[in-house]
């Protein structure tokens, strides 16, 4: 095998000091929390309580359709912004990154003021019998604001990476321009959707800041596993442990998955 | 009426296309089985052409017929979008499709893809441009003259009414370019439709077009047969942009209507060219390919070459495949092409006494219009 780290590289001894540090620093938490679990006495106790179940449950429900509302409006609008260069496009897609740099906290205080009772949605809502703060909708619109940026900025991407020449001649060929789409557009494409839904996904189900704002956290209704853990953090820290345990293996699958996806890029002719 | 009945039409239109300071002003007629080379500068707008025929692009104005149908009038309010058109477009990374086997590239365009129809037409296309065997493969898994071939499969296999072909060898060397080109010719003749091929290879050109458009700033200079267009072109600007390396400008001495020949003089020079329109006395402008002069080590006697100029040999280039010689006679510098062989067997190098021999009819006269001096590329 190779030496990762070649003497010819004036990178070397610092590239290595960094690596070993910066693996250290991210798999010591890791490896406590795994021991921590191992020392368990029983694992299945602490997960299988109510509270605790109905999470998950809310967890998988939310972030699935959330997930799912990301993908239906965010491909549309990641194709637009992919190629167009209009000036208010072009705002429009710095705009779509903001929550990316927000602390989800200020996310959650400003959806509180635009669809919160006192908000300015607030009494055009309630007049149709809607009141969205403290329901698991809200859950699924404070995912929605946080998590969305992932996918759109991953999709618009993976859309200009599709020459344009391509999507030229397959209409030369009698192709038409949806199924043009369909046919080359999206499997060209389908590297950097995927990336992005699981990228989308992964933020969804790990939101806090904005959930607990906008949502509350209330048990069985709006406290998700996030939330969950910190609340199970004051009474039982086997919960927590075990709730984080949980959430640190579905994360490494959705790595996994991705590191899989993503290996598979097309290379182009020629 | 279902278009694919129809038998082979020709290509013909006129566009208008405006984009910013460039301007595309361009007509053209191509019939069934004859194939049009564009000719000209990068920038002159040969790509634009293709992609308004293709209807990529809209043009403002115009008229555009393909296999017998309009696809775009103004002023009747036609626009069929590309995909109604029926026109092949070949770009010059062919753009294959990289997520689709070459068996799924050349069927992209055909109607139920699984159907055992489909699979017989793309069996057959695979034979005829040689690649049986490779039907499974990625394009980025086949060598480039294949790429090529794949890429004119897929164009033919929907059967268009045209085809548009953007330098189709570009991304391939010398060697390949040569063989693909006769390759080329002959399955185009088979499809029997009008093809427009963009080019800026002079050499090109002429071994594939039986029609050449010289095209610079959006406009044709010159149409018609390939090597009265780019062997003799008649106007300066054309002379210019295929590239005629010597361009002299004399003045008509005497006329000699009984040999078709007359004698032009400028200082000390003086040649003897095919009898024009101009008088006595009148400027004009000679053209003189490189290739059509022999070089000799001392004056050439009994020769049927009517012009024999003795010159300084002031620069030898490399100049592929061979060399390019100048050679300066009296205050005239003649660019002269030979091969290496010929180079080193006379040893030629700079500082020596040459004779340049050239048939009167290896002269052309070129029309200059009064503004073609100032529009140079």
């Amino acid at each position: 095998m190779r030496n990762p780290f070649r003497a010819s590289d004036c990178w070397g001894p610092a590239g290595a000091t960094a690596t070993g540090l910066y693996t250290l620093f991210i798999g010591l938490p890791i490896l406590a929390l795994l021991i921590k679990a191992a020392q368990q006495e029983s694992f299945f106790g602490s997960i299988t309580g109510e509270p605790v179940l109905l999470a998950l449950r809310l967890s998988l429900v939310t972030s699935f359709i959330s997930t799912l509302i990301v993908i239906v409006v965010g491909t549309p609008f990641a194709r637009i912004l992919a190629r167009s260069n209009s000036w208010i496009l072009r705002v429009v897609d710095h705009l779509v990154e903001l929550p990316l740099v927000l602390p989800p906290v200020v996310s959650g205080v400003a959806m509180l003021l635009a669809f919160g009772r006192q908000g300015i949605l607030g009494p055009t809502l309630s007049g149709l019998g809607i009141s969205l703060p403290f329901t698991a909708a809200a859950v699924i619109f404070a995912q929605l604001f946080v998590a969305a940026p992932f996918y759109i900025r991953s999709a618009k991407l993976g859309f200009q990476s599709v020459e344009r020449e391509y999507e030229d001649i397959s209409q030369t060929l009698g192709v038409s321009p949806w199924n043009t789409f369909r046919r080359l557009t999206l499997p060209l494409a389908a590297p950097s959707l995927l990336t992005g839904i699981a990228l989308a996904w992964a933020r969804a189900i790990s939101e806090f800041g904005a959930t607990i704002m906008f949502a509350g956290n209330l048990t069985g209704k709006t406290q998700t596993m996030p939330l969950a853990i910190m609340s199970a953090l004051e009474t039982s820290l086997d919960t927590a442990v075990a709730l984080s345990l949980l959430l640190l293996l579905g994360a490494l699958l959705a790595l996994i998955a991705l590191g899989l996806i993503t290996r598979r890029r097309w290379t182009a002719g020629v | 009426m279902s278009p694919s009945k129809r038998g082979p039409a020709a290509a013909r239109g006129w566009v208008n296309y405006q984009i910013g300071g460039f301007c595309l002003e361009t007509e053209w007629e191509v019939l069934p089985g004859q194939i049009m080379a564009l000719f000209g500068p990068s920038g002159a707008g040969k790509t634009t052409l293709l992609r308004t025929i293709a209807g990529l692009l809209r043009p403002q104005n115009g008229h555009i017929e393909i296999g017998g149908q309009v696809v775009f009038d103004r002023e009747r309010n036609v626009w069929e979008p590309p995909h109604q058109r029926r026109v092949g477009f070949l770009t010059q990374q062919y753009h294959l499709f990289p997520h689709l086997t070459v068996a799924g590239n050349i069927a992209y365009g055909l109607n139920r893809r699984n159907s055992g129809k489909t699979r017989g037409q793309v069996r057959e296309l695979a034979r005829r441009f040689q690649l049986e065997g490779l039907e499974g493969r990625r394009p980025s898994e086949i060598s480039a003259g294949q790429q090529q071939r794949v890429a004119l499969a897929r164009a033919l296999a929907p059967n268009p009414a045209a085809l548009l072909l953007d330098e189709p060898f570009t991304s391939l060397d010398t060697e390949l370019r040569r063989t693909l080109r006769s390759e080329l010719r002959t399955s185009l003749a088979q499809a029997n439709i009008p093809v427009i091929m963009v080019s800026h290879d002079i050499e090109e050109a002429v071994s594939i077009g039986d029609l050449v458009q010289v095209i610079s700033h959006g406009k044709p200079q010159a149409t018609g047969n390939p090597l009265q267009v780019l062997g003799q072109p008649g106007q300066g600007r054309v002379a210019r942009l295929v590239g005629v390396e010597n361009l002299l400008n004399l003045r008509v001495a005497s006329r000699h209507p009984q040999d078709g020949t007359m004698i032009c003089r400028s200082g000390g020079l003086q040649l003897e060219v095919p009898l024009g329109d101009p008088a006595e006395g009148d400027a004009v402008t000679v053209g003189l390919r490189a290739s059509d002069i022999i070089l000799a080590d001392a004056e050439p006697r009994g020769s049927s070459a009517r012009n024999r100029l003795s010159g300084l040999v002031t620069g030898v280039e490399l100049r592929p495949p061979g060399y390019e010689v100048t050679l300066t006679c009296k205050d005239a510098d003649l660019k002269c092409h030979i091969t290496g062989a010929s180079l080193n067997e006379m040893g030629i190098s700079p500082g020596m006494n040459l004779w340049a021999v050239f048939k009167a009819s290896s002269c052309f006269l070129v029309r200059e219009e009064a503004d073609s001096r100032d529009t140079l590329l």
